[in-house]
Parts: structure tokens; sequence; C-alpha cells
């Protein structure tokens, strides 16, 4: 039976609409630094946010390696755009799917599909990333409901989102054991948000703080079971992890191809500069990484979509994908030389772009200790 | 044609079963039966140790085209008006049928268009076929290509050529495949193969990176569609030649289109095909004002203005502007590209243009590539000096 | 109504070309996409079915890859498609092909309509529309920019004319061969993608023996014209670059404009 692969056609009907409807604008969209509403309102006809969720509950029926494929894909194009396809598959919208009442799902999820509401999530604070324990956004219990009181900051897409996916803590004493996840639609007395972060990279990705201030949400906006949050958050930050090294390979891609693309037009001394041998061991080390990013990625996404305990290796994806895509946008800048270093070339919009990476999902400071602990120190 | 399998020689061992691709040889009472499934490609043939499978088909072989002489041109004229590309055929045929010894002939389909007959022996026809009548008033599919089927099985021509206009491009194909000959689209060069005396049909493919020679060994008429403006006209003035007036038999009930109406574009609808020099706007030219810096350098020039698929997309110029794959393919003298960066797919539309001078910013847009006369600047500077400089050459010739 | 749709694969970049050494043509490393004109008349058909109704079936003749244009058709809406793949069939010209297709089209029995792009960008030929509609006796439209309606037995078109168009009715069934329009055809959903990938998915591949033609009717054998030689094109451009200031850089093309004639 001839059927086509469907890893290669998904990959290929994106890298086309990519191609077609971003890369022609990316520079432009970065420029304005705007979200961009008309590519989320196409990708969203493509049913691309449900891509994780199974066809009989309103999504695609893909998986983590598709998902991740998307999401490398359209990185190639512009990072910001993939990190906001990113926060509406996955972390915007994956605690509704799982935990929400069948009307928090019409109300919410379906229309998150279809691109008319923004989902996003609500984690960091202030005096709290990584350290998850330390969190202080309490959800107190009152009667039919909890009152929510806090601040979020680095809220991605946090000032175009509908509604908030946030983590509180319900019992300070029980530090990481009364974590749990609560949905607030922003529509809600008492949410408030900053103004928009000016950020370094990742300009059409908007981002900023999101307070609350004694809001009132009833029971069922109650996402985790009680004593369970912890563990439905270790449930997807390994995909979380691995799909940011999913973007950091799009965003390799992009900055291998324009490099190679410079270095065999460019001249110098009556040659293209792709003919000296720094440039080259600049290219083989762009390429070397990219092989080993992409097995290590997707080596991770396989084992997710089996079922399969992937923290480890998707935290490692992560570690080394991202530290290539910044050594990678890096050398790019280099190989352009004064056009790396001009605002109407590429090679400094990878530069910044690849800096968001560092941080979402763990840094890399956070990671290579989890790393070292795990292989035994 | 057929295969069969000789009973008294198949000891049933099922090779030819195996080897056939199509699931058409079955074994029955221990011997090969080949069903409806087969295709007689000749697999079985060769495996068979006892020589049972047999067959009638026979290797392609070249067919007595002796009586096929003579080339045609398809007179494509609308409203009364010949289009220029049917005279520059008959500027072709005469030097293919000086190479063939043979005659140059038009084929002029149409109602009350006798009178273009003159013309078209002006530019090189020996004969004329002309087919009046109602039916033929307006170009259709139909009654056209019924009429010139009946033409050519009454005449056998060797070489019909048409142009690859919008008529041509639809009335071929059809004429091919009712008179049962091969058909060459779009061909750019023409030439005769000495040896065999066939028509050698060079065409571009692959948006023009590639160039194709084509034979057309095994039918007769050998037919092309030709592109406008590649040949050359050769006028004959004085010249003498043959009306034959044909009859047909096409009535209008065979005929299943009828023409509504004729609209006729009002916008500057320029034919860019034609166009002798072309300024063209891409992505670099910015915005509708910047396409007012392009039409300025246009009216110096005594140019066309164009684009490409951004500059359309963007509203700046109309689609029919457009030059590119999926646009217009142009071969002005000159073409000025101005903040295009020259994709392949616009470079397809334009690459067979005498002169190209490029203006961008970007010293690496491959467009660079492909022009006689680069110039890295900002267009928003070179061009109104452009315009400048014209005005005032002008000015000094003028003098 | 039913609507069979024609579609062709083809290089995804025309930027193709040739290996010096033997004149063929490098074909490694260029994705393969549904042919830009085809994909148009996919997008019409399948805006036809939304607004009236029909069963569109795509067909197309290729190696076993083209089995992705397929699926790529089915996620844009098609309702089933056909691939037609034999070796027999490989090397074909727009006669064979259009035989070939035919062919299929008789099996596949019941249309209304049948729609093809205007052309490939591979072979840019233009051909096959019209060579099929001929073969199965049917009244044709090309370069039909704009269906209008569709109803007692009529098709109603706009047909893109050098200078104009026309407008033009034609008895049902008919085969259109359709160029770019308003609407630029859709991007296919992923979930539809990941069906068309499925064992059930409504795709079948015929050979030769499933339309019932011997091998000497088709591909290469049942071609009338074959390619003699193929070359690159020659290009000879003056390939200078202009530098300095505007006003010489200026000064100096045109300089080298009157030099040529060119003003």
């Amino acid at each position: 039976m001839i059927r086509s692969n469907p890893e290669e056609l998904i990959r290929k009907n994106i890298a086309r609409f990519v191609d077609n409807e971003i890369i022609p604008i990316a520079q432009e969209l970065d420029n304005k630094g705007e979200f961009p509403r008309d590519i989320f309102k196409k990708l969203s006809k493509m049913g691309i946010f449900g891509i994780r969720y199974p066809r009989h509950r309103g999504g695609s029926g893909g998986n983590t390696t598709l998902f991740c494929i998307i999401c490398e894909e359209i990185s190639r194009g512009l990072l910001s755009v993939a990190s906001i396809v990113a926060m509406q598959s996955l972390m915007g919208t994956n605690f509704l799917f799982h935990y929400g009442t069948g009307e928090m799902f019409e109300e919410f999820f379906l229309p998150a599909m279809r691109g008319e509401k923004i989902g996003c999530f609500c984690m960091t604070e202030p005096d709290a990333g990584s350290d998850l324990g330390a969190i202080t956004t309490r959800a107190t219990e009152v009667d039919d409901g909890y009152l929510i009181n806090g601040m979020k900051t680095w809220v991605t897409d946090g000032p175009e989102a509908s509604f908030y996916t946030v983590m509180c803590q319900t019992d300070p004493s029980k530090r990481l054991r009364g974590i749990g996840y609560f949905f607030i639609p922003r529509n809600l007395p008492g949410v408030s948000l900053s103004s928009r972060f000016q950020c370094l990279g990742t300009r059409t990705t908007p981002i900023c703080e999101v307070a609350f201030k004694d809001v009132f949400i009833p029971k069922e906006y109650r996402l985790t079971p009680e004593g369970e949050g912890l563990n439905a958050f270790l449930k997807i930050i390994a995909e979380i992890r691995a799909m940011t090294a999913a973007l950091a390979l799009g965003l390799q891609r992009a900055a291998m191809a324009d490099s190679i693309k410079y270095a065999n037009e460019r001249m110098a001394s009556g040659k293209p500069i792709g003919k000296f041998q720094l440039v080259q061991s600049k290219i083989a080390n762009m390429a070397t990484n990219l092989e080993a990013s992409k097995l290590m990625t997707y080596r991770a996404t396989a084992m997710i979509d089996e079922g399969k305990e992937a923290l480890k290796e998707a935290t490692m994806a992560k570690y080394f994908a991202t530290e290539s895509a910044c050594s990678a946008s890096d050398e790019c800048t280099r190989i352009f030389a004064g056009y790396g270093y001009s605002m109407e070339y590429t090679a400094q919009r990878y530069f910044r772009d690849a800096r968001f990476l560092l941080n979402g999902g763990g840094t890399h400071e956070v990671l290579q200790c989890n790393i070292a602990r795990w292989v035994g120190i | 044609m057929a295969v069969w399998v000789e009973i008294d020689l198949c000891d049933g061992c099922r090779r030819c079963k195996r080897e056939c691709p199509y699931d058409a040889i079955e074994i029955k009472d221990g011997k090969a039966q080949i069903g409806d499934r087969c295709t007689c490609c000749g697999a079985c043939l060769e495996v068979c140790h006892h020589k049972a499978i047999h067959t009638d088909i026979q290797p392609k072989t070249i067919p007595d085209f002796s009586e096929y002489k003579g080339i045609w041109v398809f007179a494509e004229q609308r409203g009364g008006n010949l289009t220029r590309v049917s005279v520059e055929l008959l500027g072709k045929a005469q030097e293919l049928a000086k190479q063939l010894n043979e005659e140059v002939s038009a084929v002029l389909i149409g109602h009350h268009v006798a009178d273009l007959a003159d013309t078209l022996i002006q530019f090189g026809a020996d004969l004329v076929y002309l087919a009046d009548g109602e039916i033929f008033g307006n170009y259709r599919s139909e009654p056209y290509s019924y009429v010139l089927d009946e033409l050519i099985k009454a005449y056998k021509p060797s070489i019909l050529l048409m142009g690859a206009t919008h008529i041509g491009r639809d009335l071929a194909p059809r004429v091919s495949r009712r008179t049962g000959s091969g058909l060459t689209a779009d061909c750019t060069e023409l030439s005769i193969d000495r040896e065999e005396g066939i028509l050698l049909q060079t065409r571009p493919a692959f948006g023009g990176n590639v160039m194709a020679t084509i034979a057309n060994r095994f039918s007769r008429p050998q037919m092309a569609t030709v592109r406008p403006g590649v040949m050359e006209v050769v006028p004959t003035p004085g010249k003498e030649g043959v009306v034959i007036t044909h009859e047909s038999k096409v009535t209008e009930d065979q005929v299943r289109t009828k023409i509504l109406e004729f609209v006729k574009e009002e916008s500057p609808h320029v034919d860019l095909s034609k166009a002798k020099i072309i300024v063209a706007g891409g992505r670099g030219v910015n915005d509708l004002e910047g396409f007012g810096l392009l039409h300025e350098l246009a009216s110096a020039l005594g140019a066309e203005i164009a684009g490409t698929r951004v500059a359309v997309e963007a509203g700046w110029i109309s689609a029919a502007n457009q030059v590119g794959q999926t646009g217009v393919t142009v071969r002005p003298e000159l073409y000025v590209a101005c903040g295009v960066s020259g994709a392949i797919q616009h470079r397809a539309g334009m690459m067979d243009s005498r002169f190209i001078v490029a203006i961008n910013k970007d010293p690496y847009a491959p467009i660079f590539k492909v022009a006689d006369w680069g110039i890295v600047g900002d267009l928003f500077d070179v061009i109104p000096e452009l315009t400048k400089g014209l005005k005032t050459s002008c000015e000094v010739m003028c003098d | 109504m039913n609507i069979v749709v024609l579609i062709k694969q083809v290089p995804g970049n025309s930027d193709v070309k040739l290996d010096p050494k033997t004149g063929n043509l490098i074909r490694e490393g260029i994705d393969a996409i549904i042919n830009p004109d085809d994909l148009q008349a996919l997008e019409t058909a399948i805006t036809l079915k939304e607004t009236l109704g029909a069963k569109v079936t795509v067909l197309t003749m290729g190696p076993p890859q083209a089995i992705d244009a397929l699926s790529e058709a089915i996620g844009m809406g098609a309702d089933g498609a056909i691939l037609l793949s034999d070796r027999a069939f490989a090397g074909a010209d727009t006669w064979a092909t259009s035989f070939t297709l035919g062919k299929a089209i008789q099996r596949i029995g019941k249309f209304d309509l049948i729609l093809a792009g205007r052309q490939a960008i591979d072979g840019d030929t233009a051909q096959v529309g019209p060579q099929v509609a001929e073969c199965l006796d049917l009244p044709q439209v090309t370069y039909v920019f704009d269906i209008e309606t569709v109803e007692n037995g009529y098709v109603r078109v706009k047909r893109r004319l050098e200078d104009g168009y026309e407008r033009i009715q034609c008895s049902l069934p008919a085969l259109l061969t359709i160029i770019g329009g308003p609407v630029k055809p859709r991007y296919p959903e992923v979930a539809s993608l990941l069906s068309a990938c499925h064992a059930k998915a409504p795709i079948q591949v015929w050979n030769a023996a499933d339309i019932g033609v011997t091998t000497a009717d088709v591909g290469m054998s049942g071609s009338f014209t074959q390619v003699v030689k193929t070359f690159a094109p020659k290009f000879e451009r003056h390939g200078e670059l202009l530098e300095g200031s505007a006003v010489e850089v200026v000064h100096n093309l045109i300089e080298r404009l009157k030099q040529n004639k060119l003003i």
C-alpha cells in the first residue's frame, strides 16, 4: 500500500507555509513587533494548534513529534511566531484540555483551537523562576471557589490572551506539593496587566506581567486536583523542553542556511569566502551541532510519544540545541561580518532571537545542575 | 495486439505468473491462462523456459509519411485582424520550406475574412486554405478544431505551426488529439534535420532553465506552437498565391460552447509580452509612492511598467502587469528591474530580455547574476537621477 | 455533482540545473509540490464543493512519491484520490499522458466537470487538458479564472484572453483548465493530512491493467514525440557592476544604453 509518511508530509506542508507566508515578511514582522494576527489566523485554519490533541476532542490527531516538527519549521521562518504557536498548542491549553469541564471545553478550548481565543501560561514570578516551590501567588479556598492573589511575570502572549493557566500555591507549608493550576479568564475583576515588555528578541511575541488581586474563580476553575499539581507539571515539562529544543533547531537551520548562502556568494580576495577554511570550520560546526540537536530532540519526542519517561533526554536536547542555536547565530553574524551588524539582514535577528531560548523551559544553569544530578553528582 | 499461451508447451511452472506485474496470469488445470488484465508488456515472454508464450507485439517502427507534404501555418485572426505571430510563423515557414523544397500554406478560418488571404500571401504563403462561415465568427475550440482536422485529413501537411497564444494553445492540443499527431508546445527555435528531413522543435522547459529539442518521428503533421515575438517576419511583396476555399461540414449543433460576451479590459492592459522597454518594480520599491518614481522613469524611457508577485499582492500594480512564472513572460529589448531581488520565479519571466539593468541595494540579490548592468544602491536616489539624466540626454539629442 | 481534478506533482523549485557532463536533469534536493495551476484547480473544485455540494476526486499520474500530492489534495478537502502509477507510464509525452488520464477518467465513470490547471511549471505545455477533453469528446474552456454558475446542465465561466476576457457558457460534462484567480489556494489541514496517511484513506493506486490499456499505448512507447537533446540556455550577459555616486552610475548607465542603441 502506498501512503505518505505523516512526518514528512506535515513537515513539507508546514515548510511551504513558512516559505510562502512567513519568511517573505519575517523582517517586517520583527521590525513592527506586533502580534502576528494574520499568520495566527492562517495557522489556526490549518488546525495547527490542535496537533497534540486527539481528533475526537477537537484536536488534529498528531503527537509530540509532529508538534515539534511544526515548531521547528515555523521557527525556521520566525522564532517568535513559533513561540506563539507553542504557547497556544501546549502550555496555554494543555491543562484546560485535561482538567477543564465540558462547558470550559466548549467556551474556551475549542475557540482556542480555531484561533479565536488565545490561552497562555503563568508560572514565573518576580522572585521565583526555576525554583517552583518558592512561588507566592496564592489560591485561597473560599465558599464555592477560590480567591487568587499574586503577580506573574514573563507571561508569553499575556497581552493578547483571553485566559490564563496560572500556577498557584494552595498551602505554602507544602512547598512543591502545594502547587496547583487554576484557570483564570482575563475579563474577571481583579486581573490586571502591565505594559508590554521591551525585549531583545522574539519581538512579535508579546510578553508582560499579570497581576491578580482578590480574583474570585468558581471551584471548577481549579484545574488540577489537590496534590496533583506537581505531577501535572512533571508530565509536560519534558514536552516543553523538547519543544524548546525544536524551536532551537529551526533557528539553527535558518542561521546555517543563510550563512551558507552568504559564504558562497560573498567574494573576498577574488573568491567566495566559503573557500576559506576558517569559514568552512564555522559552517562545519553548525552542521554537526545541528545534526546532533536533531537526533537528541527527536529521540526525546519519540520517547514521549511512546509514553516513556524522557525528562533527562528532553532536558539535554533543550540544553544542547539552544546552546547550538546561540553559537550558530553568533557565527552567522560573524560570517556576515559588517552585514551581520546591520538591522537589514537576517543574521542580527537570529542572534537576538536565540537568547529567548536560553530561559524558556528552564535556565541552562539550572538544567546543568539537573543533568549533573541525574548522572550521579 | 495480444499475448497468448500455447497450451501444449506449457508445463504450469508458474514462472510467468510470478513475473507478471499485473496479476494477469492464472494457472488453471496446470496451464497458464492470460486474463483481461494483460497489458501486453511482454514480461512473461522472456521467463518461459518452453517458449510457450507468444505475442504479435511489433517493435515500434516509423510509418511511411511520404504523402505528407507542405508546411502549414494557422493564421490566427480575431475580429478580422491577423495576429502578428501568424505572420512571424509564415516567415519561419518560408525558411523551412526552402530546406525541404515544399510549399508554405496558411489556414485561414473565420467569418468574412477572405480579405486577409492576400495579406498572408504577401508575407510568404503559397497557398491559403480558407474556411469562411458564420460558425467561425468568434474563435471556439470545437468548430475550429473540426475544420482543421477536415483540412489536415484532406490535404495531409507535413508540418503545422500555430502561435502559442491563448487561442493557439487551446486549439493545437485539441487538433493534435483529433488528427492523431504529436505536438510540441511553445517553441522558440525550429529547424530541419537534414538527414531525416524532420522538424526539430526547440523549447525552454523548467522555467527556462533547460532547453529541450524535440522530434516527432511517429506522426504527421508535426505540430508545434511557437512563442510570439521570436520568429522574424519576412515580407514577400508582389507574390502571387492560390486561395482554396473549403466547405466545412461543421454545424452549430455539434458545438457545445457559446460565447456570451467579450469584455475588453479597461485597465491599461498593455500587452507586456510585446513591450520594447519595461520598468519593473519589486519589494524594494516599498509602496505606491515608490512606484510613482518608476512611472516617471517609465515615461522618460517610453517603457511599460511591470511588477513582481510581491508588488501585485501589495496592490502597487495590477495583476495583468505581473512578470514571472505565474504572470507574463516578457522579452523586451531593455528590462529595468528596480528593487527586484530576482527570485527564480521572477527571472523565469524576464530572462530572455535582450538587456537587463538591475537596481538593488542588496549586492547579493540574484537579479545581479542575470543583469548586464547592475547598480548597487538605493533606488530612491538612483531612479530620480536616472529619470533626470534620460530627460536631459533626450533634450540634447532633440537639439 | 462529481468533479474530477487532474493534478501533477512537479519540482517545487524550477531552479533546476543540468548535469554538465550527462546533460540530465539534476533532481536531487528538489522538493516536489502540486503544480501551482493545478492547486488553483483544486481550490476551485473544493470551493464548488462548499458552495454547491460536490464529490471531488483527484487524479494524478506519476511515480509512487506522487502520493504526497494526493495526500495534500485530501488535506485541502478532496473526497478521494487516484494515483496512476506504473513503470509503463514513464516517459510519456502529452499524447500518451492524455490517453492514460482519459482511460482512468472513463474508469472513474461519473463526472460532470473535469478541472485541470492550465499548465505545469516543469513542462509548460498546457496541452494535457485540451487533449484529455478531445479524448473523452468533451467541450473545453481553457484559461478559466472564474466559474460564475453551474446549473441546469451548463457551466458559465470567464476565460482570460490577451486583451480582456470572454464569458462562456458550456454544456456539461465539460473540461476546464484553470488559471490563478483572485482566490489563493488554501493550505491543507493537518488533521486531514494525517488521515490521508492512514491505510483506510480514500486513495487508490491504479496501474496499466487497472485502466485496461496495453503498455505499448502508454508511456514512452505510446508517445509520438521524443526529446532528442537537452542543453543549458546560453547567457551572454555583460554582468557589469556600476559603482560610484548616484550621478556617476546614472551617467555610466546612460552611456551604455546609448552605445547599445537602447535610447
